[in-house]
């Protein structure tokens, strides 16, 4: 009997995430994966430093190696102004990420909600759909002009620019989240008596969150990905100007330096939106472990 | 012979529940191009009954309990809860409430709501009780099912069985006056099988809720029914009623009881005329 209880017990606690991430870890340090992403990362380090440092193939003459980068970003006297140890470094990251940061919440803030009333009203959908779907092929460039038109400032136009791409990604992946939720749900919470906004509440949003996390996944990337265009074009600073400034003054190390800080980050942003989504969606996280995966 | 009446002094009459089915049918127009599901059915309920019904694949079964359940409309007829009209020709589609709860064939517990969470929605929902409590019961509940390990969990945690079992709970909750389930255990193995139906019967000991009960499972439909409805196949209406009056409670030596063999036979042998008419006019169709 008391170890019938003992067992109990035990099914009463269940990890918390942070326990859950431990545990993974741990597990997967012990599986070859970690290893050989290492690994993938140093060969390929290698062959870039082969290309350009050691071989000098044709087409890699003029970019720099991986040594001469590294050397310049970690020097704290930086040849050409940009290293890790200036502050115009930080300054470059810390604008960029502000301008994600804004971009990604207006995104996220606008797109969700619309994704789901278009989901869930049908009237709402036959309204919207059709705006949606003539905006969206139109290539975020191709606002420019009329972003520059339309706000004042570097700010205004750059983040409008990163926000209006992942606006898009954010509405249809939730739509489709919507969508994606089975008609029996939909029933079970009919026929267990509840109201409009309670359906709402307990299918609509839940049942749409795993489309809506990788969503929000895509969108992150994207919203780098117009950010840097948008910066290329209108901007004081941020990583994509560093590189497009870089590019005018036919310095190529700073370019290399911008551009590998901002796979970094990118890595980094879609890695908390991701943990940020486990969080919220426990019941996935831990059926997902069961299966292991 | 109903379970309440075999023993009326432990189990008071139920006095609610009845479902009278009159004249029900259904056309769905897909695409223009009518299929008749269901044809002039009539099937009167009583209260606290365990009704099976039972018929060949796609006969229309699952369509009569969704016209119960309000799920969809019906084309004529009418149907009645404990003489309430549900539906008719002034109201084809009957409102969804949770005096009448389905158990669905793949089962439809939220996902992401835990155990407790997802029995507690209904009276949370209809504001019968507040949050707190409404958790109270459920967990309550749910020990009494023999979940009490389980509360937390999600039910992508659970196994199938469980889930079912918690989804009944969810169900039962609600003080329903009918259950309606549709395949409830199909796709579960016999053991498990055995093991729920000692928990329905123990269930509706308890509570002695109404039950349309939809089965491919002849000798469930008879082991766990006081009637069974064979359907004809499509469109369906009923083609025989049969008593089962094996007394209750029944435990697993009844099913090789004579009796009960002779029952299966029965059933079998409408609900397999049936299943070869199907069959011919589906040969038909394809010709
Ligand atoms: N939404 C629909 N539109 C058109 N036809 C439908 C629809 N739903 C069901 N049908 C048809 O109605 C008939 C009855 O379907 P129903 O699901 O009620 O059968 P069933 O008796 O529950 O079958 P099964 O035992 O396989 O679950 C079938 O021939 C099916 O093709
Ligand atoms: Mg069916």
């Amino acid at each position: 009997m008391a170890e019938t209880e003992t067992v109990a017990a035990d099914h009463q606690r269940n990890p918390t995430g942070f326990q859950v991430f431990v545990v993974r870890l741990r597990r997967n340090l012990r599986t070859t994966t970690p290893y050989f992403a290492v690994l993938g990362i140093v060969l390929w380090l290698v062959v870039w430093w082969l290309l350009c440092e050691v071989l000098k193939a044709p087409r890699f003459e003029k970019m720099p190696g991986p040594v001469m980068v590294l050397k310049e970003l970690l020097s704290p006297e930086p040849f050409l102004g940009i290293s890790i140890f200036t502050e115009e470094f930080y300054q470059h990251v810390y604008v960029s990420c502000r301008r994600i940061f804004f971009a990604f919440c207006i995104a996220t803030g606008l797109g969700v909600p619309l994704g789901l009333l278009m989901g869930w009203s049908k009237r709402f959908r036959e309204y919207t759909f059709p705006i949606l779907e003539t905006l969206r092929p139109i290539p975020i460039l191709a606002w420019v002009p009329l972003a520059i038109l339309m706000f004042r400032g570097f700010e205004g136009p750059v983040i409008f620019l990163a926000t209006l791409a992942s606006l898009y990604v954010t509405t249809l992946n939730t739509l489709l989240g919507v969508d994606s939720i089975d008609e029996s749900y939909f029933r079970a919470a009919g026929c267990l008596g509840s109201k409009p906004h309670h359906v709402f509440l307990h299918v609509v949003i839940p049942g749409a969150l795993p489309f809506i996390f990788t969503g929000l996944q895509i969108s992150v990337g994207v919203a780098w990905f117009s950010l840097v265009a948008a910066e290329m074009v209108s901007g004081d600073y941020g990583l994509g100007y560093l590189i497009i400034d870089a590019y005018m003054n036919n310095v190529t190390i700073p370019m290399v330096i911008g551009m590998v800080t901002l796979g970094f980050v990118g890595w980094g942003t879609s890695v908390i939106v991701r943990v940020v989504g486990s969080r919220m969606m426990q019941w996935r996280t831990r059926a997902l472990a069961l299966e292991n995966r | 012979m109903n379970r309440a009446a075999m023993n009326p002094e432990q189990n008071p009459v139920q006095t609610k529940g009845a479902i009278s089915i009159r004249n029900v049918t259904k056309i769905y127009d897909p695409e223009g191009v009518n299929v008749m599901a269901v044809d002039d059915c009539t099937l009167e309920i009583q209260p606290g009954e365990v009704c099976m019904v039972v018929g060949p694949s796609g006969c229309g079964k699952t369509t009569l309990l969704n016209a119960i359940a309000g799920f969809h409309s019906v084309t004529m007829g009418e149907i009645y809860l404990d003489g309430e009209l549900l539906c008719g020709p002034s109201k084809p589609k009957a409102d969804q409430g949770a005096d009448r709860v389905v158990v669905f064939q793949n089962g439809a517990l939220f996902p992401w709501k835990t155990l407790t969470d997802n029995v507690a929605y209904g009276p949370y929902v209809q504001g019968k009780l507040g949050k707190a409590e409404s958790r109270q019961k459920a967990r309550h509940m749910l020990a009494e099912a023999g979940l009490g390990d389980f509360l937390e969990k999600f039910p992508g945690e659970v196994s199938s069985g469980m889930a079912r079992r918690a989804e009944i709970v969810r169900a039962l909750i609600n003080d329903p006056k009918v259950l309606l389930l549709d395949e409830p255990y199909r796709a579960m193995d016999e053991l498990t099988k055995s093991i729920m139906h000692e928990a329905l019967l123990e269930m509706y000991d308890r509570t002695r809720v109404t039950l349309f009960f939809i089965t491919h499972d002849l000798e469930e439909a008879i082991f766990l029914g006081d009637r069974v409805v064979v359907m004809t196949t499509r469109p369906c209406k009923t083609k025989k009623i049969l008593n089962v009056t094996i007394p209750r409670p029944r435990d697993y030596r009844v099913l090789s009881s004579d009796a009960f063999r002779q029952l299966v036979d029965e059933t079998n042998e409408a609900v397999h005329e049936e299943a070869l008419k199907a069959f011919e006019a589906g040969e038909r169709e394809m010709a």
